[in-house]
């Protein structure tokens, strides 16, 4: 079957004046009031804040250009260094804990073992709660009068632990949220991973002799590599935009111990009201998980691209 | 009629759509007789009061007021972003001398509204607080004054032969006499604003202050380490009030004590109709009253609730006429009555201080007494910054991060230079 010509959707007396193709106008043209509504709630903010954060901007009238001020006071502050260090500990040991243990299980729920279609439909059930949820349950799981936790740890006799108390155990406590919540995801994405791996190599291995762990060394985990880097590409991007789940636990606290990019920027915002430099710690944010994510890919890439040479 | 979609029809369709969200503000509003007001809210009986309060106005006036209730911090936020997109969507806000100093460009200053004799019926350390020190511009009118006394379980003192404390010295002992077997003799707030508003006002006892004659911040000073030393020592040395209050707010604070837990706490004026009620208190008719404790001096925080004019509102006097019934006699007398608000006209004071009896008349009075030698931090340009400062400052000594010198060292520092940049010396 052959497709019409374009001429022929030409009304018969009108010229074209677009050099582009009348199929591209009507896309365009339909595609107009998605993009506009786009433009509004979603470029139009964005550049607004970007702009925001060249001045000095809070409610007090007047808001002069200050340049990259509020960058360069943030760069050099404190509360901004703590929340750096927070955010780079958050992220690395929540990543880490969640890929790595979330390769475990869905290797282990991928095998042909009994109860393992329920613990499929389990396994979905922290990521359908919302963080808000997550947050305020654990909060109350690691109060050290009433929660859960401690009263197990009591039961055995070992001493309670000041996890929300404490700043070390607070940004622990914040990280074992997390990672409760987002590890089921990322089994289920590396479920789906192993389920559509191709089983001619695995087969031959099994023949050559090889034990279970060179088939998943030397096999599934490069042919997973595709999987593994959407996995962390996801989880980067979420884990610099954290911010309920810390807010109802600890609200950044105590000192600042969980204070993350998100939660110092809202900080910034809503109690300091100073939206200059919340939109610069905003887009430093940005930029940050941009380079992580340029380097996540960038790298390989370039090692391959010097291999090829 | 075909029921195919055209492409004209399609455009001629998103058109009008886009056409009547941009429009709908204006239609909404269309009512040249009604204004809007962004109110507070907090537990069940507050939808009732403002319900009434908004119908009597309607009676009296003719004008209609369209209302959404948000509890405190949700309200604080909403109006911090209204604020800053300069929206004219409410012509009146609730709002409290805490941030007061963020709006002193964005509320309508009230002064011309207000004649001197007006002004002379609310507490004076209410109104002082609402002023911006620059330019003397009122930036809202207090509606309740918002100041703690010790709360304590008398049936247990009487128990155990106590007498609630007087003095920093007597807290710690009462504490150290009822803590023990899953109790604890004290709650105090230990994260954000509360432990701001703690640390403020042993601050003050301790002899201290803010900031010194020239604005600079002089809350590092000797009387400001001992009181942040006294403050942690609560917690992590004496060991009176439970560990978990280094993230608890007022919530938290309240609770500890309503529950049972806690015997001793210092509380806002609507713990006194919370705790006597038998559905949100397990306390009820097991407490008493007693002032605030002391040091050097016997100061503590006076605040207050507020009413605002938005400054980009089109209707401004209808606006003022429901500002002014809302801090009116009898919205202040209703207040009273529901929720124990103590009035900010000392006139209306007076009347609920005398018709009380038993308790609620001393604790009115000890409420009043507080209120008399209260205090509020400054009203500085930059000064809502110094306290997102603080809040991390005195968190990190309550938790043993930094030495509390140590802290507050650090804060005094950056506090100046986030003042002088703000324009507080200028």
């Amino acid at each position: 079957m052959t497709m019409p010509p374009v001429a022929q959707h030409q009304v018969p007396g009108r010229r074209r004046r677009s050099p582009l193709p009348y199929t591209w106008q009507r896309g365009y043209l339909l595609a107009s009031p998605a993009l506009l509504v786009m433009l509004a709630i979603l470029i139009y903010p964005l550049g607004y804040s970007f702009i925001m954060s060249f001045f000095r901007w809070d409610l007090s009238g007047s808001a002069p250009f200050i340049g990259m001020g509020n960058y360069t006071d943030e760069l050099f502050g404190r509360q901004f260094n703590q929340a750096l260090r927070n955010q780079a500990i958050f992220s690395i040991i929540s990543i880490t804990i969640e890929v790595v243990a979330g390769m475990a299980i869905a290797v282990l729920v991928n095998g042909k073992l009994r109860g393992m279609r329920l613990a499929r439909t389990l396994l979905l059930v922290p990521p359908m709660i919302a963080p808000a949820v997550v947050g305020l349950n654990f909060r109350w799981l690691f109060n050290t009068q009433y929660g859960l936790v401690d009263a197990l740890l009591r039961m055995f006799n070992l001493p309670d632990i000041p996890w929300l108390n404490d700043p070390t155990w607070a940004l622990v406590s914040v990280i074992v949220a997390d990672v409760w919540q987002n590890t089921p995801l990322m089994v289920l994405l590396f479920l789906a991973g192993l389920q559509s791996l191709p089983q001619e190599p695995l087969e031959a291995a099994t023949v050559d002799g090889a034990t279970p762990w060179q088939r998943f060394w030397h096999i599934v985990l490069p042919l997973m590599r595709p999987v593994i880097m959407i996995a962390l590409m996801l989880r980067i991007i979420d884990t610099f935009r954290t911010f309920d789940v810390v807010w109802l636990m600890t609200q950044g606290g105590p000192g600042g111990a969980t204070n993350l990019l998100t939660v110092y920027s809202y900080l910034l915002a809503f109690q300091a009201v100073d939206f200059g430099h919340a939109a610069a710690v905003s887009y430093i944010a940005l930029g940050m998980s941009l380079f992580v994510l340029g380097l996540l890919y960038g790298v390989p890439w370039l090692i391959a691209k010097r291999r090829a040479i | 009629m075909s029921a195919n979609l055209s492409r004209r029809k399609f455009l001629a369709a998103s058109a009008a759509v886009t056409a009547g969200s941009l429009a709908a503000p204006w239609i909404a509003r269309a009512d040249a007789n009604e204004i809007t007001a962004l109110l507070i809210t907090g537990g069940p009986l507050y939808p009732k009061y403002w319900e009434k309060i908004v119908q009597d106005f309607t009676a009296k006036t003719g004008v209609k007021v369209r209302y959404d209730l948000l509890e405190f911090t949700p309200l604080t936020a909403k109006v911090v972003t209204l604020s800053a997109a300069r929206s004219s969507q409410y012509d009146v806000y609730s709002t409290h001398t805490a941030q007061i100093d963020s709006y002193f460009n964005h509320f309508a200053p009230l002064n011309s509204y207000f004649s001197d004799s007006e002004l002379a019926e609310f507490y004076p350390v209410a109104v002082k607080y609402l002023r911006d020190p620059k330019t003397g511009n009122l930036a809202a009118i207090p509606r309740n004054m918002d100041s703690r006394v010790q709360y304590y379980r008398s049936d247990i003192y009487q128990e155990k032969g106590l007498k609630p404390a007087e003095t920093w010295e007597e807290l710690v002992d009462v504490g150290l006499k009822l803590t023990g077997n899953g109790h604890y003799g004290l709650v105090v707030p230990g994260q954000g604003d509360p432990a701001q508003r703690t640390f403020s006002d042993l601050l003050w006892q301790a002899g201290g202050d803010w900031v010194d004659q020239a604005n600079k911040p002089a809350f590092n000073s000797e009387a400001g380490i001992k009181a942040l030393t006294f403050y942690r020592d609560l917690i992590q040395k004496h060991k009176i009030v439970p560990p978990d209050a280094v993230g608890y707010q007022w919530n938290e604070n309240s609770t500890e004590f309503s529950s049972g837990t806690v015997y001793a706490n210092f509380d806002w004026p609507g713990a006194f109709a919370t705790l006597s009620n038998p559905e949100t208190s397990r306390v009820v008719g097991k407490w008493s009253t007693a002032p605030y404790v002391r040091d050097k001096a016997a100061i503590s925080c006076a605040i207050s609730h507020a009413m605002a004019l938005n400054g980009q509102s089109g209707r401004k006097d209808a606006a003022v006429e429901f500002i002014k019934y809302t801090v009116g006699p009898e919205a202040q007398r209703l207040q009273f009555d529901q929720f124990t608000n103590f009035p900010s006209s000392q006139a209306i004071a007076k009347e609920v201080i005398s018709a009380a009896k038993g308790p609620q008349a001393v604790w009115l009075q000890q409420l009043e007494t507080t209120i008399a030698n209260g205090k509020e931090w400054p009203k500085l340009a930059g000064f809502s910054k110094v306290c997102t400062l603080m809040f991390s400052a005195i968190e990190q000594a309550l938790t043993d991060q930094a030495s509390p010198a140590d802290s507050l060292n650090q804060a005094a520092t950056e506090a100046e230079e986030i003042m002088r940049r703000a324009g507080a010396y200028d």
